[in-house]
């Protein structure tokens, strides 16, 4: 031993100083991964499955009746139609479907609950870590109930996963703007594994586990997301610039002067009987 | 220097007792006022009163009475959230719909379901008011904080922020009450919990606007929910808006999904694009 008493009691000293500085802190707050800041999907391209290519190629595990209201549906695009997407009429994504974060997302970790806020839509998911059980019941919404789980997986006293599972989900839903279909009976399940890449702390991923009465099995799929350094936080609303108008069960366009349009060739006008007829 | 290895220890101490940047902005959170829960308005969500009338300039007063005409005519009015738009500042702190506050050191975010999804980020990290292409005009605007100690006991108490650099069309609330359309307007706040019952929150809010002839002061007040896990809801404004908006009009959709006319007299739509239906 080198050290001298005084050079031990300044360490002593020193140490003890640190501690007083440092601020005060709850037992299980400096355990959170930092996911702070703006991050954008890392995927070219928006197809539910980032590891395949569009439509019928993704191979979704599809009942032969869902797989064939996903053929129908990629006819009625390829035609020309609208499809069943419904964000042509500014309905929120849902979940699963705003994991894919069409713009960018915020991640904002307390101890109680994890919110992901998502600007494409407006949407944001409150993801509960509160310890809650499951609620009697569940007022159903696009982006569902969420309770989540941190995970110590290395036993380092940090967080290094998010388990999340969500239910209570409505409808209409889809997992892309091909139609990729969720069942109507909205009974869908999701799970996920949220977590920072082991080796680079400005990619995230979200391995994402759907369990839907459309599917013959749970489908995985994993999303990842890119930190970005200098973020902008423009907002984004489809209603100040959607150009679909429904009326009833028809959609019409807008012209950038004003007046309805068809939308597809032979498309009768809408039934005006509620107008005076003019003179 | 006699003992260099005392200050690489000393250094040391010092830095194992500092938690990384993410476990720093959790464990700082003792400095703050509690807001978490849900806020529901309580007073009215009008802004003016028979005690504190907007001092509009005579050519805004006169804009707000043709609003106020055209309304008693069976027109929508001005209030752009009609047609889905948000509110935004500082009509969005009326609170028509709940409230959750989520205080970071970093930023203090603001979440509203109402309309739609709606946030608003106050930043509390000590930046400046953004250059020119570091930023994008919102509903919501750009907003910096600061949190204040005024009682002197270690413990922030007031959050005071600014709010800049937003777009339009914006009123004050449903009657239309109108902001300039130069949408050059500034609106401070000073959020705080009363002193004696920490389950109110008030907001003092000053707006300073072209159409104003000097700054206008309202305060705000909402009430903490009991429920420590409140139900929270979703409003999707595209889910269920009866209101269609085809060019510079209005219409009413019928229950059986046929167009309507808003008001007595009010001619159809223009369908120049469609073709003639065969007699």
């Amino acid at each position: 031993m080198v050290c001298n008493r005084s050079s031990l009691g300044a360490v002593a000293l020193a140490a003890t100083m640190s501690m007083a500085l440092a601020p005060a802190r709850a037992a299980d707050e400096p355990r959170y991964p930092d996911l702070n800041g703006q991050w954008s999907r890392a995927h070219a391209h928006s197809q539910w499955d980032p590891s395949k290519p569009r439509g019928l190629a993704q191979q979704a595990p599809l009942t032969p009746e869902y797989q064939a209201i996903f053929a129908a549906n990629l006819a009625s695009l390829h035609a020309g139609n609208l499809g069943s997407d419904p964000q042509v009429y500014c309905l929120p994504s849902g979940m699963p479907r705003m994991m894919i974060a069409y713009e960018p997302m915020e991640v904002i970790v307390t101890p109680e609950t994890t919110y992901i806020r998502v600007d494409h839509l407006n949407e944001f998911r409150r993801i509960y870590t509160d310890g809650r059980g499951w609620p009697a019941e569940i007022k159903p919404t696009f982006d569902g109930y969420s309770i989540g789980r941190w995970i110590d997986r290395r036993g380092n006293g940090r967080y290094d996963l998010l388990q999340v599972e969500t239910r209570g989900m409505k409808g209409p839903r889809t997992l892309d703007a091909d139609g990729l279909p969720l069942h109507k009976d909205n009974r869908t399940v999701v799970k996920e594994r949220i977590q920072l890449d082991s080796a680079n702390r400005d990619l995230l991923h979200d391995e994402i586990t759907t369990t839907d009465d459309a599917f013959t099995r749970p489908w995985t799929v994993t999303r990842d997301y890119n930190r970005e350094p200098h973020p902008l936080w423009p907002e984004f609303l489809c209603t100040e610039a959607n150009n679909h108008i429904p009326i009833g069960k028809e959609f019409y366009f807008r012209s950038s002067d004003g007046y309805l349009m068809p939308a597809y060739k032979d498309q009768p006008p809408p039934d005006l009987r509620n107008f005076t007829p003019s003179r | 220097m006699r003992h260099p290895s005392l200050i690489v220890l000393i250094a040391l101490a010092a830095a194992s007792a500092m938690p990384p940047p993410a476990a720093r902005a959790l464990d700082d959170l003792s400095k703050y006022p509690d807001l978490k829960g849900q806020w529901q308005r309580i007073g009215p969500n009008r802004w003016e009163s028979r005690e504190n009338k907007a001092p509009l300039t005579p050519e805004y007063r006169a804009v707000y009475q043709d609003n106020l005409d055209r309304m008693e005519a069976g027109g929508v009015g001005d209030m752009a959230s009609w047609y889905c738009l948000p509110q935004g500042m500082p009509m969005m702190m009326s609170l028509y719909d709940p409230m959750e506050v989520v205080v970071t050191p970093q930023v203090t975010y603001v979440l509203i379901s109402h309309v739609n999804d709606s946030y608003r980020r106050i930043y509390t990290d000590g930046r400046d008011w953004p250059a020119e292409g570091e930023y994008e005009r919102t509903f919501a605007g750009y907003s910096i904080g600061r949190w204040l100690d005024e009682n002197g006991d270690g413990r922030y108490n007031v959050l005071e922020v600014e709010t800049r650099d937003f777009k339009g069309p914006r009123v004050y609330d449903g009657t239309g009450l109108p902001l300039h359309h130069d949408n050059q307007t500034i609106v401070k706040e000073r959020i705080h919990l009363d002193k004696s019952d920490p389950n109110i929150l008030y907001n003092d809010l000053t707006v300073i606007d072209n159409a104003l002839t000097r700054p206008w002061s309202i305060t705000k007040k909402a009430g903490r929910v009991p429920n420590p896990r409140p139900m929270w809801q979703t409003a999707v404004c595209a889910e269920n808006n009866s209101m269609v908006r085809i060019g510079k009009h209005a219409y009413y959709m019928s229950q059986e999904g046929y167009l309507m006319p808003l008001k007595k007299d009010q001619p159809p739509p223009d369908l120049r694009f469609f073709k003639p239906s065969p007699k």
